[in-house]
């Protein structure tokens, strides 16, 4: 086994079994699911059930809190805290007087001493005028500074998103594909680029190899898209700009197949659908980077129309130590997989 | 390599279907049964991988008889 030959070869599998058993297996931090009702409202015993995810309440020997964050400073705690069992609580909030008016929501909150903190965004909170409240005037929980108490639980560990929940795990295969892609198709624009320079005709099949493997992860890359986008949007396709230009880009590059199959002539062939190669890169780049990120665009997608990009709370480090490593490991896949068409192609050239 | 796409069609099958009946706990996970599904995927990733490994074995044949001739 000449080990200079394929030592990317076994670091591809090597380091994809890494990234299959380490995306799969490693927890979840513990969150928030759900808080039923989602709102809190003024003048009321507010009584919220609370659902967490990957938690231990029940373990916690009752040193359970439950607050309602209106910002980084203050909040309120909830004045009763059942612990149901190692996912439920009931918190009751009484409260007495009216949200401040500057605050449509509030962030809810719930610390334990096994888990660490949790939090769920976006409660609402809503300023009813129902008179029955008003015997609640001077018997509710206060808005108080936050403690100085919470800490995460250690360990390894991935971001527990709302919605998202399991399906974080999706990043180490959706967006690593899409990258991996982009620096295949960059290989394969090199190669394009090559041949325009030199004629070769094993620069030619080179660069038709790695464009063909561009589009197997382009098509790969909707695939996985379009399978969480059911669970997340719950739908696999919408009329999205990020969504749509992706497909865009990838038909360019389906065009450029046939358009190799259909020049006969060899030389011919190798010219113009190495022009094509070009145009089809310098079409991307607009196509997917910038098109959807410009302002005033709605999209779904994460990093563009508005959204926060990759990165922050999305791109954890946890995420990232399985996140980069799927990158290259899908990239040495990628040259292996080429390799084996270039071989292919150079043997029947050969036998010709 | 449309193989890759048909088990992460069934990871997300199972996971998805799991996320909405089940909305309290991690219920793979709290079966057991994630470790049957990365078990699965891994073994299925192992087979393209052999597949692989022979047809670059293969064509290592070839290309060998072909220079030799």
């Amino acid at each position: 086994m000449n080990l200079k030959k394929h030592w990317y070869k076994i670091a591809a599998v090597l380091i994809l079994l890494y990234v299959l058993v380490a995306g799969l297996l490693v927890p979840l931090k513990p969150g928030i699911y759900s808080t039923d009702p989602p709102i809190l409202r003024s003048y009321s015993v507010n009584k919220i059930a609370i659902e967490g995810y990957n938690t231990n309440y029940a373990q916690a020997d009752g040193n359970v809190e439950v607050w309602l964050k209106l910002d980084s400073i203050q909040g309120i705690k909830a004045e009763n805290v059942t612990v149901i069992d190692d996912n439920h609580l009931e918190a009751t909030f009484p409260i007495g007087y009216s949200f401040p008016e500057d605050r449509p929501t509030g962030t809810l909150l719930v610390h334990s001493a096994k888990d660490g903190t949790a939090v769920l965004p976006n409660r609402k909170l809503i300023n009813s005028t129902d008179s029955k409240g008003q015997s609640l005037i001077g018997r509710s929980t206060p808005i108080v500074a936050l403690p100085d108490i919470f800490f995460t639980k250690p360990g390894w560990q991935f971001p527990f998103r709302p919605f998202l929940h399991e399906t974080i795990r999706n990043t180490f295969f959706h967006v690593a594909i899409w990258m991996a892609m982009f620096f295949l198709a960059t290989v394969s624009l090199v190669y394009s680029l090559l041949e325009l320079r030199n004629h070769n005709y094993l620069t030619d099949i080179k660069a038709a190899s790695f464009t063909s493997i561009t589009i197997l992860y382009g098509l790969i890359g909707i695939a996985t898209g379009s399978l969480w986008a059911k669970t997340a949007w719950g739908v696999f396709w919408t009329a999205d700009i990020k969504l749509n230009m992706a497909t865009v880009a990838i038909l360019i590059y389906l065009a450029y197949l046939i358009l190799r199959s259909a020049i006969q002539d060899q030389d011919q062939r190798a010219r113009v659908s190495a022009a094509y190669n070009v145009f089809a890169y310098v079409a991307m780049i607009p196509l997917i980077f910038v098109i959807p990120r410009l302002p005033d665009t709605d999209s779904l997608h994460p990093g563009n129309g508005g959204n926060p990009a990759l990165g922050g709370e999305d791109l954890d480090n946890a995420l990232r130590y399985v996140f980069y490593p799927s990158i290259i490991g899908l990239i040495l896949l990628g040259i292996w997989i080429s390799n084996l068409r270039i071989r292919v192609e150079s043997l029947l050239n050969k036998e010709r | 390599m449309r193989v890759r796409s048909t088990y992460l069609t069934i990871f997300f099958a199972l996971i998805s279907s799991n996320i909405y009946s089940q909305s309290s706990l991690d219920f793979l996970r709290s079966t057991g049964k994630i470790y049957a599904v990365a078990v699965g995927i891994v073994i299925i990733f192992l087979f393209i991988v052999f597949y692989l490994v022979r047809l670059d074995r293969k064509l290592s044949k070839l290309e060998n008889e072909s220079s030799n001739e």
